[in-house]
């Protein structure tokens, strides 16, 4: 006899086991299944040991080359590069024993497994030879299996030379010479990474700039600080062939017209996503699936078979932890029968943890010109920053879109330092509906970069203080 | 698994329903889509089916309760384990709360007579959690045919509010509830779950009255709602004043008004919410050169009943000239006389008189037109426009004026004048009436164009009576004398009455006030 539970959540990563907690929370006997540790990509592969690995580029590019703006002389400074990954390891792995821990204290039953549907209210679990071990009952199934790196063909991708960010992230030496190809938020992280480490690195990216979905002026104010790094940058860059012979890696782009051939000992593939949508028993239940994405119903996240729901990178874009983790909140909570306002896809934050960072929400300013909205522009530069100045971190700027009929704030944008921290502020301006008053009115704490907010938003007004 | 059972939104600008009626009782299987509850909202009825198969293990909302959207009505457990034998519990829970209910009376929209089908609440009186007394006024209510206070009809306390100020509101339906009881407005109380408990009793009898009293303070705090900033930008900039916005529904958290919801409602015309304001607040324009006031309910009445005489009849107008020497000089000398007997003489007692004789001598006057009927009326039914301050107008009548006499219509004109300024006139005196006169007189002008009272085919104009210098012809010379003199004015509708009936009618009310028997009074 299998067992019942209320709710099935199949993948627990963020979207699938935030889920199971608040379902658990709102009293649904929940079962949770995962062959992997809990956190998924996110704190596995992604989100998480990415940045561990990015603070230690930080630390080593400030000792190595802002040190002596500090008077501090450093001899024989270095690095072990296992180390560092290592300690980015560990602490995936703690972390993921956490969430662990966090599922077993809401009550939530922790299956490890593959689970597949056999119906719409059964799952079978299998091993990992492939044995089934389990079957169980729910009445409603949510399907959080994430998403994994997309393959191009002419890409191909054999987890060694040419890899994807898992094995970016955890190489035993470090590549002397490192090709990336996409330049999102992926993307720019390694190169910041492996460069500040003294890889010599080469972004190939098929738009016509770097970090596609940001405004453009943040975009170009990264490429030029990239560019400084000695990263070299190829943008409307089309990637044709990319090859491995012996211990390289050559890769033919054509740049403008003209081709190019780059040649590394690695290559780094960062160019999207992919649902996973194969081999859960989703194509037998008849479950629509567009463009390697489950569809669903976006006010419930029910797909188009009743009973079971899909959240998370699975869906599709904007393929971020902390969407998913709102749509599985989302989601039980309907199912709940609560009543919702559905989740505002136009205020989600996106933030890229290279050095300068770079944050923002909302409307770039040429989406909101493309709405047809009058803009009324804010800028702030760090450089005119006390607190910027005092710690010595004076690059980029704060950029504040607004409506210029009813003062919305349609977009904020920064790049520089704590920018993925400051861009809370704007993001709940935004949803508590701020106009540029509420924030030039808001004392800023001084000196923080806090204020380089309050000082765009005076800006787009001409009122700034400090520029 | 509980699923909570919501009452579902039925449209944009819906925002509560009433339960009507409960198909299943506590306890009761159900199979998902059957038929569980049914509701009536503002704009439709309709039954609701269940999301689920299940067990039916609680009831939050009783029948005839009205809840806003999204609250919970009603608890399904899809597993239906332990629940049959809870519902014997639960049945009788619910009968105490039915009974707890019973002390709540309901205040309907009172009907105001045969052809008023709704109302408007223009004011309230009292607040929920206010105390009244029997008699005591709660709330003003506008109709189509006049304006009355309206009293409690017992001791007790304001328990809820269901329509807010401006609300047009059918006869009959529950406007406010009052409690006879102790149960206090402010009471808060956790929603029960089906965990039973002997004590429980009480506790399932009020989550429903708390349901109700959210819906208060939504209406009776609307000053204290929260705006957003940007919400505020936008109001200022279309122009829309925060009694206004107080109409428009949100739907953001905590029922608050988003950008969408203010813009959506402009972009609808601004007729989303329940009513368009006529709250007396003003907003200036950007130069301040122009005021914007919002009509109040008796202009528009006046407004729209103005339109559709226009639309209906053919007006056309003929004047006269009265010399009303015998009836001034016999006012002059009577009227300490008469006002002593509690009758205030007036011009306009004569010229009704004289009105009703005519009315009886070429009864086409007094008629109305049903399709290609006439409708000649056997009765008089004397209407007479009154000036309410500062800015109405109405038209009671004088019922059977044909058997009244002067002194009769003297007192009728008085009292229908009285009442009709202290908004205490009824329904039936401003239904059925039969012929109009208008005394614009009174505020000295000659004579006017007057706009006949629908479904009448008459109205006449009195002016202002002055002493003119008149040519009179006496044995067969001429010479000119001073004389009191006033015009009348005589619309009538060109579809039933032609200019000889008009000029006849009129020369016939000229004649016989000229001539006034006098020995009659």
């Amino acid at each position: 006899m299998s067992k019942s539970y209320d709710l099935a959540i199949l993948g627990g990563g963020p979207g699938g086991y935030v889920a199971a907690i608040r379902a658990s929370q709102l009293g649904f006997n929940t079962v949770l299944i995962d062959k992997d540790n809990l956190g998924g990509v996110c704190l596995n592969w992604g989100c998480i040991p990415t940045k561990s690995l990015l603070k230690n580029a930080e630390i080593f590019d400030l000792m190595k080359n802002h040190s002596a703006d500090f008077g501090i002389s450093i001899q024989g400074l270095s690095f072990d590069f296992s180390k560092i990954i290592k300690r980015s390891r560990d602490i995936s792995e703690k972390i993921t024993k956490n969430v662990e821990l966090l599922i077993k204290k809401n009550k939530v039953t922790r299956i490890r497994g593959f689970g597949k549907l056999s119906s719409k209210n059964t799952i079978d679990i299998f091993d990992e030879s492939g044995k089934v071990t389990d079957s169980i009952n729910a009445e409603k199934i949510i399907i959080a299996t994430g998403a994994r790196p997309k393959n191009f063909p002419q890409i191909p991708v054999d987890y060694k030379k040419i890899v994807t960010s898992t094995e970016a992230m955890n190489f035993s030496t470090q590549p002397r010479d490192l090709i990336i190809i996409g330049a999102g938020a992926i993307g720019i992280e390694f190169a910041y990474f492996y460069s500040v480490l003294g890889t010599k690195v080469t972004i190939v990216e098929m738009l016509e700039q770097i970090l596609p979905v940001e405004d453009k002026e943040i975009s170009e104010t990264l490429l030029k600080s990239f560019k400084k790094r000695g990263i070299e940058i190829y943008t409307s860059a089309k990637v044709e062939k990319a090859e491995v012979k012996g211990d390289e890696v050559f890769v033919s782009i054509l740049n403008e017209g003209k081709k190019i051939e780059l040649k590394a000992e690695k290559v780094l593939s960062a160019i999207g996503v992919m649902g996973n949508v194969e081999g859960f028993g989703l194509e037998e239940l008849g479950i629509e699936i567009e463009k390697n994405h489950i569809k669903v119903d976006k006010q419930t996240y029910q797909t188009n078979v009743e009973g079971i729901f899909a959240i998370g990178d699975v869906i599709g874009p904007p393929w971020l932890a902390h969407v998913a983790s709102s749509e599985g909140i989302h989601c039980v909570e309907t199912i709940k029968g609560l009543s919702l306002q559905p989740i505002d896809y136009d205020n989600i934050p996106g933030c890229t943890y290279c050095i300068p960072q770079v944050a923002s929400v909302g409307l770039t300013e040429q989406k909101a010109l493309d709405a047809g909205y009058k803009l009324k522009i804010g800028k702030f530069p760090f450089m005119a920053s006390g607190k910027a100045f005092a710690v010595g971190e004076r690059e980029g700027f704060v950029k504040l879109i607004f409506d210029a009929k009813y003062g919305e704030l349609l977009g904020a944008h920064i790049i520089g330092p704590e920018a993925t921290e400051l861009i809370a502020e704007l993001t709940l301006a935004k949803s508590m509906e701020a106009t540029y008053e509420s924030i030039v009115k808001t004392i800023h704490a001084h000196p923080t970069l806090s204020e380089s907010i309050m000082e765009a938003a005076a800006n787009a007004y001409g009122e700034s203080i400090h520029i | 698994m509980k699923v909570d059972i919501v009452m579902p939104k039925m449209g944009e600008s819906i925002y509560e329903g009433t339960l009507i009626k409960w198909h299943k009782n506590i306890g009761d299987r159900v199979k998902k889509d059957e038929i569980i509850y049914e509701i009536s909202t503002d704009k439709v009825d309709t039954e609701i089916p269940s999301p689920e198969d299940g067990v039916l293990t609680e009831i939050r909302v009783l029948e005839q309760d009205t809840v806003a959207v999204g609250t919970v009505v009603a608890i399904i457990e899809t597993n239906g384990v332990q629940v049959e034998s809870k519902s014997e519990e639960l049945k009788k829970e619910v009968q105490t709360a039915k009974q707890v209910d019973n002390e709540v009376i309901e205040i309907p929209m009172p009907k105001m007579g045969e052809s008023v089908m709704e109302g408007t609440i223009i004011k309230w009186h009292k607040k929920v959690g206010d105390k009244v007394k029997q008699d005591e006024i709660i709330f003003e209510i506008s109709t189509d045919k006049v304006d009355t206070e309206v009293p409690s009809p017992v001791d007790g306390t304001l328990e809820e509010i269901l329509f807010v100020e401006n609300d047009t509101v059918a006869v009959g339906v529950t406007v406010a509830k009052i409690s006879t009881g102790n149960i206090s407005a402010s009471t808060q109380t956790k929603p029960t779950s089906i965990e039973p408990a002997k004590e429980k009793k009480l506790d399932n009898s009020i989550p429903q009255t708390t349901n109700n009293k959210q819906l208060i303070a939504n209406n009776s705090q609307l000053t204290n709602k929260f705006y957003s900033p940007l919400v505020l930008n936008i109001a200022r900039a279309e122009g829309i004043s925060i009694d206004e916005l107080e109409l428009i529904q949100g739907t953001g958290i905590g029922g608050r008004l988003t950008k969408n919801d203010l813009l959506n409602y402009i972009q609808k015309g601004r007729s989303g919410a329940t009513t368009t304001s006529n709250v007396g607040i003003m907003k200036t324009d950007k130069v301040q050169r122009v005021e914007i006031m919002p009509m109040d309910n008796t202009r528009q009445r006046i407004m729209e009943h103005m339109i559709k005489s226009k639309d209906i009849s053919v007006h056309v107008t003929a004047v006269t000239e009265v010399d009303v020497s015998k009836i001034h000089y016999f006012l002059e000398k009577n009227r300490d006389s008469f006002s002593k007997e509690g009758v205030k003489l007036t011009y306009l007692s004569f010229i009704a008189f004289t009105v009703v004789k005519a009315l009886k001598e070429f009864s086409l006057m007094n008629a109305s037109i049903d399709g290609k009927n006439i409708l000649i009326k056997k009765y008089v039914n004397l209407g007479i426009a009154v000036a309410v301050e500062p800015n109405g107008l109405i038209v009671p009548n004088i019922k059977k004026a044909d058997e009244k006499n002067v002194r009769g219509l003297a007192k009728s004109i008085a009292d229908i004048g009285n009442r009709a300024r202290t908004k205490k006139l009824v329904p039936e005196d401003t239904m059925d009436g039969t012929f109009t006169i208008t005394n614009y007189g009174v505020f000295g002008s000659l004579f006017g164009t007057p706009i006949i009272n629908q479904p009448e085919v008459g109205v006449l104009g009195v002016g202002a009576v002055t002493k003119k210098p008149v040519v009179i012809e006496s044995g067969g010379l001429d010479s000119i004398a001073i004389k009191p003199m006033m015009y009348l004015s005589l619309s009538h509708d060109h579809r039933l009455v032609d200019g000889m009936l008009g000029g006849k009618f009129l020369n016939f009310v000229k004649n016989t006030l000229e001539n006034f028997d006098i020995s009659i009074i």
